[in-house]
């Protein structure tokens, strides 16, 4: 009896076990694995990827670096692409998590702007990462709400707008705002310049509503919010698809920070052949239009310049001019330095 | 003397307080504009684009497939602890045993999440769809066993005496006694782990593997750069899927107490 009992329990299991080894292998094309941020490629040019190679993408999403970083990290792998933020590539490098890039396998790279690269790029040589998109982070406002904007970080000093302002909740950004209006690069390594920023950003504190890393969006939408810190791309979304003229992006004179985010491979890819030719398939001039065009960030190909749209191409928030640029700084990798940052930043946290 | 209304009205607060925000994202799913907010007009084009997104669907045969398995298996191992931990009540390893059975109600799930990564990376144990069953399994077996030994507190053990004295063996004892009687506690506590696997991110997120994205995955993945309105159109499916579960499965438990 006891025997029989333990068939009806172990049967189910075996069953279910079965299933699940069946439901895995079932599709017989060679997957490609890749991690990345949510809605971040043009869904056609997967398409065209999965249909030119007779492969399946296969695509997870992560929300932040760190996240995805713990996750790899801790030895989940099994991705044979992801999409870090160019800092975060950097230190994946340094521990040794990624493969160093054959070059031959990536014709492409012939095209991507070297003039960005060496002025902007922490792997200027494209040893380990490939960059994908790159953007500012400046000002979003709400145009009839702000009386007298003008396109400067000293627009947080304005008690009028007390409480219906955000910066973001990122502490290289905004102690970064801070650093560019007193003057500094936003790369100091200078103690003093650094607890001066600190001082900055607890006087901006007493007028915004809060610091907001994702809510901002919806909040300079919905009115909640008149002048919001964010990020190009998130804002110029929100403008385009709420059809909303009156709210503006811009860039602040005192200079800005660049961001870039690349496309890297792990070192235990199961398949670097097919993730080679991924990097390479998303610098195909045309790729990289089509993803330039979904994302509103700049892909920086300089084949892709000449076809993109005229409409984006003259958008001085996505092709930032030469008047502007001239101030912006890529946020650097500064070792033990770093400290000094984390520092200011608990104490300008902390301040009541 | 008249009867206070302080607690009606305490209750009609915490309620409001429990239910308001579900109320208003319920009502925001079906909100027009792209960013929630202002009111644009009534429109079900949300839940329009759910029905487009194929990688939505992906992520909800993966749940109900992780949520299914993991509920069917700790469903039996749990009910199977709870026997061993009733029978043998007061023996100190079925004490002991208890404690090992409560602790995953008490654990942090970061906690129980990053140690199970480390145990399966160690243990070289590829990440996939199996590893979150496994996962989700080892927190709803407490549920299932303690909703289980609820209902065994008010067991009458003679019926086990009765049917052997009558010749019976363990298996029509198992099938005929022990079956029915806790039958609706162990649906009940099913369910239970059922919802529970259904909502879980932190465990989830660190012991899936590629491909393997779940649907609070998915809606965490997506918080940074799609429509929070797909959002809310997707959240209130899955609530309404919670709350009927919830609503049967309390159900069961009041028709049999």
């Amino acid at each position: 009896m006891n025997k029989k009992l333990l068939l009806i329990l172990v049967l189910p299991l075996a069953a279910l076990a079965a299933l699940f080894t069946s439901a895995c292998r079932w599709q017989s094309r060679p997957a490609l694995y890749v991690y990345n941020w949510d809605a971040y490629m043009a869904p056609e040019a997967v398409k065209l990827f999965e249909k030119r190679f007779g492969c399946r993408v296969v695509l997870d999403t992560f929300d932040s670096n760190e996240a995805m970083y713990a996750k790899v990290k801790a030895g989940a792998g099994g991705y044979d692409v992801i999409f870090p933020s160019s800092y975060q590539a950097y230190i994946m490098h340094e521990e040794g998590m990624l493969l160093e890039l054959d070059h031959a396998l990536l014709p492409n790279l012939a095209s991507v702007d070297r003039e960005y690269l060496h002025r902007f790029g922490i792997d200027k040589g494209m040893a380990y990462s490939v960059p994908y998109m790159t953007g500012s982070t400046g000002i979003g406002y709400r145009e009839s709400a702000v009386e007298g904007f003008e396109p400067s970080w000293t627009v947080f000093d304005r008690a009028d707008l007390r409480g219906r302002m955000t910066l973001l909740n990122d502490m290289r950004e905004t102690l970064g705002a801070a650093l560019k209006l007193l003057g500094h690069s936003l790369n100091t390594r200078d103690e003093a310049q650094i607890n001066a920023a600190a001082d900055v950003v607890i006087r901006w504190k007493a007028n915004i509503a809060k610091f907001e890393n994702e809510g901002y969006k919806q909040g300079i939408a919905s009115r909640e919010f008149h002048v919001v810190h964010g990020y190009s791309g998130d804002i110029l979304q929100v403008i385009e698809e709420n059809d909303d003229p009156d709210i503006v992006y811009a860039l602040p004179v005192e200079g800005f920070s660049i961001w870039e985010d690349g496309m890297v491979i792990p070192v235990d890819a199961s398949n670097a052949g097919l993730a080679h030719a991924f990097i390479n398939f998303m610098h195909d001039p045309e790729v990289a239009v089509m993803n330039m065009e979904y994302n509103y960030y700049m892909c920086p190909n300089t084949a892709a310049y000449a076809l993109v749209d005229p409409e984006l191409k003259e958008d001085p928030n996505v092709f930032i001019p030469e008047a502007l640029r001239a101030k912006a700084e890529m946020i650097e990798p500064l070792g033990e330095d770093l400290q000094k940052y984390i520092r200011a930043w608990d104490r300008a946290k902390a301040e009541r | 003397m008249r009867r206070s209304r302080i607690p009606f009205l305490t209750t009609l607060v915490v309620l409001a307080f429990f239910y308001l925000p579900i109320l208003i994202l319920a009502v925001q799913s079906f909100n027009h504009a792209k960013f929630g907010g202002r009111w644009r007009g009534f429109s079900l084009r949300w839940y329009e684009e759910l029905m487009r997104r194929e990688d939505i669907h992906r992520a909800a045969w993966n749940t109900l497939l992780v949520a299914t398995s993991s509920t069917l298996v700790s469903m039996l191992l749990g009910t199977l602890a709870a026997w061993v931990i009733y029978r043998h009540a007061r023996t100190r390893l079925q004490r002991f045993h208890f404690g090992l059975v409560y602790a995953p109600l008490v654990v942090p799930d970061i906690l129980m999440g990053m140690s199970l990564l480390l145990f399966f990376v160690n243990l070289t144990v590829p990440l996939s769809i199996v590893t979150i069953i496994i996962a989700h399994t080892t927190f709803c077996i407490s549920y299932v066993a303690f909703v289980v030994l609820g209902r065994l507190q008010d067991f009458d053990e003679a019926l086990i005496d009765a049917a052997q004295d009558l010749g019976a063996g363990w298996g029509s004892i198992v099938w005929r006694i022990l079956l029915p009687l806790l039958g609706p506690g162990m649906l009940a506590g099913g369910l239970l782990a059922f919802t529970l696997s259904i909502d879980d991110f932190v465990i989830t997120f660190l012991v899936s593997g590629p491909g393997d994205t779940t649907l609070p995955l998915k809606i965490y993945g997506m918080m940074r750069r799609s429509s929070p309105t797909v959002i809310n159109a997707l959240s209130v499916i899955m609530m309404t899927v919670t709350f009927t579960i919830v609503l049967i499965s309390q159900r069961i438990m009041l028709k049999k107490q």
